[in-house]
């Protein structure tokens, strides 16, 4: 082994320009692939599970139902039930992601790397848009062969579906870098964030409800998705939509702050 | 001065008490211990699904919320006692294998039947523990209903069996956590929520019903709410006779892989 006869001629820090696009690349790459080499449990499992879900309420109350807002039971339930997917796996994503580093110890390799906090909240937060975006998309498919689907505004459709996506994958981080072990994240799931899309309009009309179960609706961001989404499909909402937008832009505003300020001071990663 | 011990194998009884208590009591120690998630959990989640049920019916229609939260309280308790009973055989089956510490239980001098037993024994109570707790939960929505004593157990011990037998068979055939959660998900689940858990047979389509006559699941969770509420789709005789069927058939199965060492032996 001989000394190389000469060292590299400049080992000063690499610079990038504004943005390490690369690197943002890299990052946001391996998010998805994440999720895309186990599609099968990713994007097919809940898929099938929210096919199930329209099954059982259509089976057991659809026979019941005249009308919700103007539209059959199925058509009004579909699109809850695809945001319900979309916010589920959003949240899913990004949380296990950071948990697993975590316990695996391979979380330097998303603090190290030359990305700055904001790269690596986008870089995080697009992967789980991504995988919401495509379950959502994969169930929506699904059920057209069930539901009679329109598509009354689709610039909702997209504002909603996406903002929605965005919304819990950012939850998602904010869990996972809280989280210390599976337990916490399984009682995050089970006590917020499966209650909270349950009793957010998927299943039944905010409008229909007492008046103090409909002050519990408008308190909750994920009616407002729900409720703008469905807007989208069938031209009806409960509540009102310009709020919905606000309140999502709003939510959505705060959390990037938020976990661009976790990313920046390092709490719970950088002990 | 010496004195010769026969080095031979040492000898049972017609059953092995002292290892099938082992087995069990590890069976249980790897199940039960996170009880927190294991049972509040499930809990949890019934009691969202029976809210829903509530505000969606007399929100939407003009059924009455609580004949349906009857009728469907007892499909739910026998849901969480079959994914319960499931996961305690299978779960711990597949992370044996990853860990390579089936040997453990391959190597003891256990008969296969001794083995099947235990498994589907531990399947049972694991179920039952979580049956009981969201049967509690249930109370909070509906009165306490039991029509049939007898039959409500026959047929909370004959779901756990199945499930902890079908668990053990998934256990042994799958080899890695993907296709044990693809068979749970695409088989096991639809099976589970097809099967009127959540609506009367009577009131769904004719092609639904006949297919329905099919699912073993389906005897299972009628039998079971024939013991709560006293009302069965099905004639019980064949209820109770498709429980027995299944349940002695899969025992059969699952020993033969044992005996054999099918997927555990190589």
């Amino acid at each position: 082994m001989s000394l190389p006869r000469s060292l590299p001629q400049a080992l000063a820090p690499r610079h990038y320009s504004t943005v390490n696009w690369v690197g943002l690349q890299t990052l946001y790459m391996k998010e998805v692939r994440r999720f895309m080499t186990v599609a099968t449990q990713t994007i097919l499992a809940p898929m099938v599970t929210t096919l199930l879900f329209l099954a059982v309420f259509v089976l057991a109350l659809g026979h019941a139902v005249d009308k919700v807002a103007g539209e059959p039971y199925v058509a009004f339930l579909a699109p809850g039930l695809i945001m319900m997917a979309i916010t589920q796996n959003a949240f899913a994503n990004t949380s296990s992601s950071i948990l697993i580093s975590k316990i695996q110890g391979n979380i330097v390799d998303l603090l190290m790397p030359p990305l700055t906090p904001l790269e690596r909240t986008i870089g995080l937060a697009g992967g789980g848009l991504t995988r919401g975006l495509v379950v959502g998309v994969a169930t929506w498919v699904a059920m057209v062969p069930f539901v009679p689907v329109s598509l009354a505004h689709p610039g909702f459709i997209l504002f909603h579906g996406v903002m929605a996506s965005l919304l819990m994958s950012l939850v998602g981080v904010l869990a996972g870098v809280w989280a210390e072990k599976f337990d916490h994240m399984a009682a995050i799931t089970n006590f917020i964030v499966t209650p909270a899309a349950f009793l957010s309009g998927t299943f039944y009309s905010a409008a229909r409800l007492p008046e103090f179960w409909q002050g519990v609706a408008h308190a909750n961001p994920l009616f407002y998705m729900i409720d703008g989404f469905r807007y989208g499909f069938i031209g009806h909402a409960d509540g009102s939509l310009t709020a919905g937008i606000l309140v999502l832009l709003g939510a959505n505003a705060f959390l990037l702050w938020l976990t661009y300020r976790l990313f920046a001071t390092g709490y719970h990663l950088k002990a | 001065m010496s004195r010769t011990f026969a080095l031979q194998a040492r000898r049972f009884g017609a059953v092995n008490w002292i290892g099938c208590w082992s087995l069990l009591r590890r069976q249980f120690k790897n199940g039960f211990s996170d009880l927190h998630y294991t049972i509040l959990g499930p809990v949890i989640s019934n009691a969202l699904y029976l809210l829903l049920f509530v505000i969606a019916s007399s929100s939407l229609t003009t059924l009455d919320p609580e004949a349906i939260v009857t009728f469907i309280a007892p499909g739910l308790v026998c849901f969480a006692i079959a994914e319960r009973a499931f996961e305690v055989s299978g779960a711990n089956l597949i992370f044996d294998k990853h860990e390579r510490t089936h040997t453990d239980w391959v190597m003891a001098p256990l008969t296969p039947t001794e083995k099947a037993a235990c498994f589907a024994l531990s399947s049972t109570i694991g179920g039952m523990a979580v049956g009981i707790a969201v049967a509690l939960m249930t109370l909070l929505f509906v009165p306490a209903a039991v029509a049939h004593p007898g039959a409500l157990l026959f047929f909370a011990v004959a779901t756990g069996m199945m499930h902890g037998l079908i668990g053990t068979l998934l256990g042994i055939w799958a080899a890695k956590w993907d296709q044990y959660t693809a068979l749970h998900t695409f088989v096991l689940l639809p099976l589970a929520f097809l099967s009127g858990v959540f609506a009367p047979v009577a009131s769904m389509p004719e092609t639904a019903q006949s297919l329905i006559a099919f699912n073993p699941i389906f005897y299972l969770i009628d039998g079971f709410r024939y013991g709560a509420i006293g009302e069965a789709a099905a004639d019980l005789r064949l209820s109770v006779g498709v429980a027995v069927a299944v349940n002695a058939g899969l025992f059969a199965w699952v020993h033969f892989w044992l005996r054999t060492g099918y997927r555990l032996k190589s």
